[in-house]
């Protein structure tokens, strides 16, 4: 009996080590996921912030069965980003960066603007500055005086922004920040990586030319780079060598 | 439609084309962001789960919990497994017409379905639901361009089927503006 016993457990642990390694695949019931600079939605608690050309809408989520629609805030046209840091909301426009607060109840609440020539231009942010790309290359919108440039603002005085630096660069769409790297799409020109320690004299650590890059996300030690024609992973543990992990075609 | 109407909707369609395209203007440029028409035939409310399909044109990605969502263009998401990031496997194909962006809390994936806004269970990929629906939360979809909107877009191909809106794309070589 004890052996058969024993024997019925062995086959029960085998059993469930076989089906937890053939479901690889499992999403988890908390957290949220990690978008790109380019994402249009944002989840911060139980609120789900959303850009369109002219709009921040904000829905509560605290149910999934019943998503309740809160409040659609006109913000000025060409709104095309958002990304969400410490309580904040961070619009990427055509002609700037708009702040958002959000207050207590998860509605958001203007803040400050920093404003430029119009051009096309996503923004990621950490504690002390905001990362924005203007991109005049290819921009539909984009106004006579417009530049290819990655300018640094000084986020520290949240309701006056203020530009640390501006570089040029060749055609820059999205961008990743992940600590004091930050990664800098350039379409058809590729990858830039970037020591920021030192805002008023960025580092270009890396420039990868063999793929296209419209978007990145930076996940702690690996980068998925998006392009037209594939996802590229890339293993950036040790920044000095940064490896292709592997590449995901599209369109083929 | 009698023969008349259909001349006069084509004759329409063709000023409306021709005011778009024939236009003498700039360079066209290599990569430039526009917008492209979204397709649909059928009932575009319908969403669901499909056999893993090869990406054809990537949009946007998200990443959670080691899954890879690549949107397709205004098609819906591919679910790729990259436990392994030197292995990446597709899983599924979530269909969800007009979709361009998404975000997920826990195990609900929140999308734009056209104008509409859904709340979708995949904590079982074999059988996702809607849990929720938000109708007509982003208004402004319409069929003809957006108004006011000068640039580039994707000529309109009349075999792909309905136009029901417009998305943003960065487009390759556009032949169509205004």
């Amino acid at each position: 009996m004890a052996r058969t016993t024993l024997f019925l457990l062995l086959l029960t642990a085998l059993w469930s080590c076989a089906e937890s390694s053939n479901d690889a695949a499992s999403i988890s019931d908390s957290g949220t996921g990690t978008g790109g600079s380019l994402a249009r939605f944002t989840i911060v608690g139980n609120y789900l912030y959303t850009v369109d050309n002219t709009s921040l809408h904000s829905f509560d989520i605290s149910q999934a069965a019943e998503i309740k629609p809160r409040e659609t805030i006109y913000v000025g046209e060409g709104v095309e980003t958002i990304f969400p840091l410490n309580g904040f909301l961070f619009l990427g426009t055509r002609d700037g960066m708009l702040i958002y607060q959000i207050l207590p109840g998860g509605l958001p609440q203007f803040v400050s603007n920093y404003q430029h020539v119009v051009s096309c231009d996503p923004v990621v942010a950490n504690n002390q500055y905001a990362y924005v790309t203007l991109r005049a290359s290819g921009c539909r919108q984009a106004g006579p005086g417009a530049a290819d440039l990655l300018e640094i603002i000084d986020i520290r005085y949240i309701q006056d922004p203020q530009v640390v630096a501006s570089y040029s660069m060749d055609s820059p769409f999205g961008l990743g920040l992940d600590g004091q790297t930050l990664f800098l799409c350039e379409g058809a020109g590729g990858l830039k990586v970037f020591d920021v320690a030192n805002p008023r004299d960025i580092q270009l650590l890396h420039h990868f030319t063999n793929f296209n890059a419209i978007d990145v996300i930076p996940l702690g030690s690996l980068l998925l780079v998006i392009g037209p024609d594939r996802i590229v992973q890339l293993d950036y543990s040790n920044i000095d060598d940064i490896k292709v992990v592997s590449e995901i075609a599209i369109g083929v | 439609m009698n023969k008349t109407t259909l001349l006069l909707f084509s004759t329409l369609c063709l000023a409306w084309l021709a005011s778009g395209c024939i236009n003498p203007k700039v360079d066209i440029p290599e990569q430039v962001a526009g917008l492209a028409p979204i397709y649909y035939d059928g009932d575009w409310r319908d969403i669901a789960a499909e056999p893993a399909r090869p990406i054809r044109e990537l949009f946007k990605i998200y990443y959670k919990d080691s899954i890879l969502f690549a949107g397709e263009s205004l098609q819906g998401i591919h679910v790729i497994d990259n436990t392994d990031p030197f292995y990446p496997q597709p899983v599924k194909f979530i269909r969800i017409p007009g979709n361009s962006d998404i975000a997920i809390k826990g195990s609900t994936l929140y999308a734009n379905n056209l104008s509409d806004l859904v709340a979708i269970d995949i904590s079982d990929l074999d059988n996702i639901r809607v849990l929720s629906r938000v109708e007509n939360a982003f208004p402004g979809n319409g069929a003809p361009l957006p108004d006011g909107y000068f640039g580039f877009f994707e000529c309109p191909e009349p075999n792909m089927g309905a136009i029901v809106g417009w998305a943003e794309k960065v487009l390759e070589r556009p032949e169509c503006w205004r």
